[in-house]
């Protein structure tokens, strides 16, 4: 059988143009398999890239409400239920702004001040990061 | 024997039920959410199917994912594990119905023991002691008023649909009822897609002491009784085998009520009947139809794989074994490694592991998913991974356990490792003068 290099290295181009690990080609009775090992971290730091940028997009002006906890947000005590708060609503320091499930606790989180909601960032069954800004005030 | 059976859950669990498949011949389907692509039972299984994303009720709850998964890949019966859809009687309807054996009792059964109001009424005709508390379910705050008045202060807000110390909540006094009757509703419609609520009298100082059974269609026999009263917040921390606080007589009544309850309700597989122990006496709290977390504290004095008999028995719908086969062996304990902050009120700890060594040596067992780099995700329960030591009495059970736990070590994350070190060196456990409700009034930080 007579390899076909130039198969071969388009494939490897699109290996890289794509980041895949493996394409397996199949063209009439011949088969090329070509793969390659991706390293991981580049991965990882690229998602923190794209989280870090997505945070820093938003005008943080006014004061933060962080998540004291990673987990998943949600904004209202039951499914379809009335959400804790909402924009322009009037808060008051511990009252609960939403809840922060982890490991099947549910954490309420309460506002550390007074305030008026200006901004709510997270969005209801989203997964939240330790630290990540919920909500702002104004 | 079944040729293919899909584990339908995550964890350690799946990867016990995965190994039991494997000693039978049989082929494994994992399935997981997109955030448990990595984790160690879709690793070990033949198989792997995504089911959906990371929130229970789109992957793990997702019956309709599941059986897709049960179709694309052929498998002949479902093990559900604990948790999840495990005591779920639709689930198990469906998939019979689908000509798919389920691995554990019958939807009908599942269905009346799992309604915790129902499984009281059938343990007091079948000569269980029960529990005072309100005749049936609660439906509003002012039912529940009544109730309280009547049985008084403190009483105990239980899910008819739950478990695992979810949806549960003390109420001491009236004026707590309403947001913790709310809560409970709230987290039971959560957890069990099921808001029924009853209401119990609450016992101050219990011990938690359950009865493991194994029932096939022509016999039941018990594997005796396990002894789980180290609790926080009403979950389950260690737990041991015998129970070192009844004696022979209360044993033999305890275990054979259960039989013949088990026996009578013409109950399939494996199933626990727990109940709460007080002054010398029991009162039945509730049957769990599916394997529980703290099975191997049985398989290590028994000797019986209970993860394989339920297998055979779903297989062959007989168990093999007689009530001679069961002869316990020595003292068992089983330490529960949880992620999770024991110092700031066990508050999740989710992270990744970045050193993990696991102890190991004689009489010592680890049940577990973990591995060096694995990621321990917020989404689901915080159990990681269990200890169990078997020693010839109880003495030699605690430090057998003590040397292991010091050979553990998990970096990148907290675990409550270091809390059962300090648990097995206090007086309370050593003498076992505790009830379910010493942890969390003891300090030990």
């Amino acid at each position: 059988m007579k390899i076909n290099k130039k198969i071969i290295e388009e494939l490897v181009g699109y290996l890289k143009e794509f980041n895949l690990s493996e394409i397996d080609y199949t063209e009439g009775s011949s088969r090329v398999k070509v793969s390659r090992s991706i390293n991981n971290s580049n991965i990882i730091d690229s998602e923190n890239k794209i989280i870090k940028s997505k945070i820093a997009d938003v005008d943080e002006s006014g004061s933060k409400i962080t998540s004291p906890i990673v987990g998943t947000a949600y904004l209202a005590a039951e499914p379809g239920g009335k959400k804790f708060i909402d924009i322009n609503q009037k808060i008051k320091k511990g009252q609960t702004i939403m809840i922060v499930e982890a490991m099947k606790t549910m954490n309420h989180v309460p506002s550390t001040q007074d305030g008026v909601v200006s901004k709510i960032l997270v969005k209801d069954g989203e997964p939240v990061e330790f630290g990540q800004t919920l909500i702002l005030l104004k | 024997m079944f040729k293919k059976i899909l584990v339908a859950n995550r964890g350690e669990i799946a990867v016990r039920i995965i190994r039991a498949c494997k000693e039978w011949g049989i082929s494994t389907v994992a399935v997981h959410s997109d955030v448990d692509k990595d984790s160690m039972h879709v690793r070990l299984a033949d198989e792997s199917i995504c089911i959906g994303s990371h929130q229970p009720q789109n992957s793990y709850l997702n019956i309709s994912a599941l059986m897709s998964a049960v179709d694309v890949t052929g498998a002949e019966a479902i093990h559900p594990g604990y948790g999840f859809l495990s005591e779920n009687a639709h689930f198990a309807e469906i998939v019979t119905k689908h000509g798919v054996k389920f691995i554990g009792p019958s939807s009908e059964l599942i269905k009346k023991m799992g309604d915790k109001v129902e499984a009281k009424k059938i343990a007091k005709e079948n000569g269980l002691p029960i529990i005072e508390g309100s005749d049936g379910e609660v439906i509003s705050i002012s039912d529940a008023k009544k109730v309280c008045d009547k049985i008084g202060y403190p009483v105990l807000i239980k899910a008819a649909g739950g478990g695992g110390g979810k949806g549960m909540k003390i109420v001491t006094k009236y004026e707590e009822l309403n947001d913790l009757f709310s809560m409970a509703k709230l987290e039971a419609k959560k957890y069990f897609n099921n808001d029924k609520l009853y209401i119990e009298k609450y016992f101050k100082n219990p011990r938690h002491i359950e009865v493991q059974v194994l029932s096939g269609k022509n016999r039941t026999v018990h594997l005796n009784e396990r002894d789980c009263s180290v609790q926080r917040n009403h979950q389950k921390l260690i737990e041991e085998t015998p129970s070192p606080i009844i004696d022979e007589k209360i044993r033999s009544d305890l275990l054979n009520k259960t039989v013949k309850m088990v026996e009578k309700i013409g109950y399939e597989g494996a199933g626990t009947v727990e109940y709460i122990y007080e002054n010398g006496k029991f009162y039945f709290l509730e049957m769990n139809t599916r394997v529980q977390v703290e099975h191997p504290v049985t398989e290590m004095a028994t000797g019986i794989d209970i993860v394989k008999e339920q297998i055979w028995i779903a297989n062959k719908g007989d168990t093999a074994l007689t009530q001679e086969d069961i002869k316990p062996r020595g003292h068992v304990i089983e330490c529960r490694i949880n992620a999770e902050d024991p110092s700031k009120n066990f508050q999740p700890s989710p992270g990744i592991i970045k050193v993990c060594h696991q102890p190991s040596g004689f009489r010592t067992r680890v049940d577990g998913a973990i591995f060096q780099g694995c990621k321990i995700t917020p989404f689901y329960d915080s159990l990681i991974c269990k200890l169990i030591c078997q020693g010839r009495n109880r003495t030699e059970a605690i430090q057998r356990m003590l040397r292991a736990l010091d050979e553990f070590v998990i970096e990148g994350i907290t675990t409550t490792i270091d809390l059962h070190k300090k648990i097995l060196k206090n007086s309370k456990f050593i003498n076992s003068d505790f009830d379910v409700n010493w942890l969390s009034k003891e300090s030990f930080y």
